[in-house]
């Protein structure tokens, strides 16, 4: 009896219901279960089926009393906006960046060096190509990374690759995460119980 | 076609808050009293779910008033009372009740009910 009438309070407590009259509906709930155990009855005497299923029976009773409170800022619907947009430039930017770096930095072939020209223009290449200008990684981590490709491209563009592919990845989990498939569950939870009007 | 238990909790969804209405003509009541003025009138809510949320609309609604009191030495409960809204709810619900029983006994009435309990 204990264990039902706190779980009703914290349904009611994730529905946002005020302290006051959730005490009072946990008192009125208590009271009667009481009376009907001490006249030996069980706690289905008081609630019927409902006496199996505490959260929906506290979700129910408290629709209807019209004492839900507004849904409890979602922590997720809050930061999920701004984290989208950030996400999808940064790692989409990341992407393309790795694509490019890799053709520029393949050494001679037709696709590089017409990426190369589109991206850098003619002359001396500062970023990718070959020379003092270059960037490379130091090498205990560039030589490695080369030879798990199998990629004969420079250390850099591998880099931006894997951090490419490491975005995409995040970006297909974050499109997972907020398919209709795995909403959260207070979400569904306030959409009504399901569950008869009077139940 | 819905089983025998389907059937009734659908058929009492309709009217189980013209039922709370009636009990509580008897005077205030609190939830598990109304539940037993119910079982007295011959009709147990086991299996049916419980009358709380039932009651919350009513409140709701406006068809009730409540006021705390002290039951039998016992602590405070909330007592449910027709409000005059809930009267004339009451009243006007009957009287579909009734044409609608009377409708449906005239569409089943004719039907030789020789099936067993």
């Amino acid at each position: 009896m204990r264990e039902f009438v706190e779980e009703c309070r914290r349904e009611w407590r994730l529905l946002g219901v005020p302290d006051p009259i959730a005490n009072e509906m946990a008192a009125d709930l208590t009271a009667d279960l009481e009376e009907a155990e001490a006249e030996g009855g069980s706690p289905e005497d008081v609630l019927g089926n409902s006496a199996f299923d505490p959260r929906r029976f506290a979700a129910a009773w408290a629709t209807a009393r019209g004492v839900t409170g507004p849904p409890a800022p979602d922590r997720r619907s809050f930061w999920r906006p701004p984290v989208a947009v950030v996400l999808t430039v940064v790692l989409g930017a990341f992407a393309v960046l790795a694509g490019l770096a890799l053709l520029v930095g393949s050494g001679s072939s037709s696709i590089a060096v017409a990426t190369r020209r589109i991206v850098v223009g003619p002359g001396p290449i500062r970023l990718f190509g070959p020379g003092p200008g270059r960037i490379v990684l130091p090498g205990p981590l560039g030589r490695p990374l080369m030879g798990i490709v199998g990629v004969r491209g420079h250390p850099f563009a591998l880099l931006l690759l894997l951090v490419g592919v490491v975005g995409l990845l995040c970006l297909g989990l974050a499109a997972l995460y907020w398919s209709p498939w795995f909403g959260p569950r207070r979400l569904r939870r306030h959409q009504g119980p399901r569950t008869p009007g009077w139940n | 076609m819905a089983n025998t238990e389907g059937r009734r909790s659908q058929l009492l969804r309709g009217v189980l808050d013209l039922c709370l209405l009636a009990v509580m003509e008897d005077g205030p009541a609190y939830g598990y009293e109304m539940t037993k003025r119910l079982r007295g009138r011959g009709l147990s809510i086991v299996g049916e779910g419980s009358i709380y949320p039932l009651l919350g609309r009513l409140e709701r609604d406006g068809l009730v008033e409540t006021r705390r009191a002290v039951s039998n030495g016992g602590p405070p409960r909330k007592y449910y009372s027709l409000s005059s809204a809930g009267e004339h709810a009451l009243k006007a619900g009957v009287r579909e009740w009734q044409a609608t029983r009377d409708a449906v006994d005239g569409a089943l009435g004719l039907v030789k009910a020789e099936v067993g309990p």
